[in-house]
């Protein structure tokens, strides 16, 4: 069973058990496989080193959608605009965080050094974006109704499986966060 | 967002001053921009607010205070500044995965709005 993010001497650390380590593994491995740029032929090089993008779309997919969501609410022009220069490198900062943190469940101890511990964040982060999508929690009462689901006898479909996946990694989540804030409490005059 | 941790029944709503933007100062080039994030089921109160607090350096009180305003009114104007400012803190905001959009400060920075300017447009 995981044990909660803590802050201590050593920094923040955790314990995850290996099967909950796999699973972690093939949910920032899902997301990666989501947020990977298709390559397109006559892409020009020198565009995509420098993060441009001038055949970009808005994503079709609603889960992707929320990840790189739309930087004006109102104008689908200027965002797509706006897309074409930043997109890329949002979808690479993500791929960054969430390889990251994938690579430190290969070791056996989880201590977290504040960058791991952002890495970590936000990877999780965006996997529950990406489960709570797949779940349709619309509101505050679909994310009620999935907290409900607590108890592992009871998954019986890949909606009762996806909602306890939802909770564990919200569970994480909430620990490597509230260690994170104890971390940032205890040192007074540091900004990140 | 989704509750976390309680807080105190103390959240006022953020006092954005109303300021009268003339409309002179709506075709300046240096017109303020607004970086608004809105709320979503998801993401964790604590998170939100560590996030305000790690990004922009704002205090554990500011920090709740603007998650709190969009978790209760659905939206929070958290920073201003010029459009390429905003635009980069938006950026910013959707690498964390909280959901950033930018305006232009056209309804008098005034929060808890639909998002559309209203009256005088620039």
């Amino acid at each position: 069973m995981a044990k909660a993010f803590k802050y201590g001497l050593k920094g923040i650390t955790g314990y995850l058990e290996p099967a909950e380590r796999e699973l972690l593994r093939g949910l920032f491995a899902d997301v990666v496989a989501m947020l990977e740029p298709e390559e397109r032929e006559n892409q020009d090089p020198l565009s995509a080193l420098i993060g441009l993008d001038m055949e970009v779309k808005e994503p079709t997919d609603r889960a992707v959608r929320r990840l790189l969501p739309n930087v004006m609410k109102d104008d689908g022009a200027a965002s797509l605009e706006f897309r074409q220069l930043t997109e890329r490198s949002l979808r690479e900062g993500k791929i960054g965080a969430l390889r990251a943190a994938s690579l430190g469940l290969d070791k056996d101890d989880l201590t977290l050094t504040e960058t791991d511990a952002r890495h970590w964040s936000t990877a999780l982060n965006d996997v529950r974006l990406v489960l709570a999508e797949r779940l349709d929690i619309q509101d505050e009462a679909d994310a009620e109704h999935v907290h409900l689901m607590q108890d592992w006898s009871q998954a019986e479909d890949v909606e009762s499986y996806l909602a306890l996946v939802y909770n564990f990694t919200t569970w994480l989540q909430e620990s490597l966060v509230q260690a994170m804030v104890h971390s940032l409490d205890t040192q007074p005059g540091t900004r990140r | 967002m989704t509750l976390s941790v309680a807080l105190g029944p103390d959240t006022r709503e953020s006092t954005q001053t109303g300021t009268v933007v003339s409309a002179d100062s709506l075709t300046a080039p240096d017109v303020p921009w607004n970086l608004v994030i809105w709320n979503d089921p998801v993401n964790l109160m604590s998170y939100v607010s560590f996030v305000f607090r790690s990004y922009f350096g704002y205090s554990e009180t500011k920090a709740d205070k603007l998650m709190m305003e969009v978790h209760k009114k659905g939206r929070s104007i958290v920073a201003h500044g010029s459009k390429e400012q905003v635009e980069q803190h938006a950026v910013a905001m959707h690498g964390y995965g909280l959901w950033a959009t930018v305006e232009k400060a056209t309804s008098g920075g005034k929060d808890g709005t639909s998002g559309k300017g209203k009256g005088k447009r620039g």
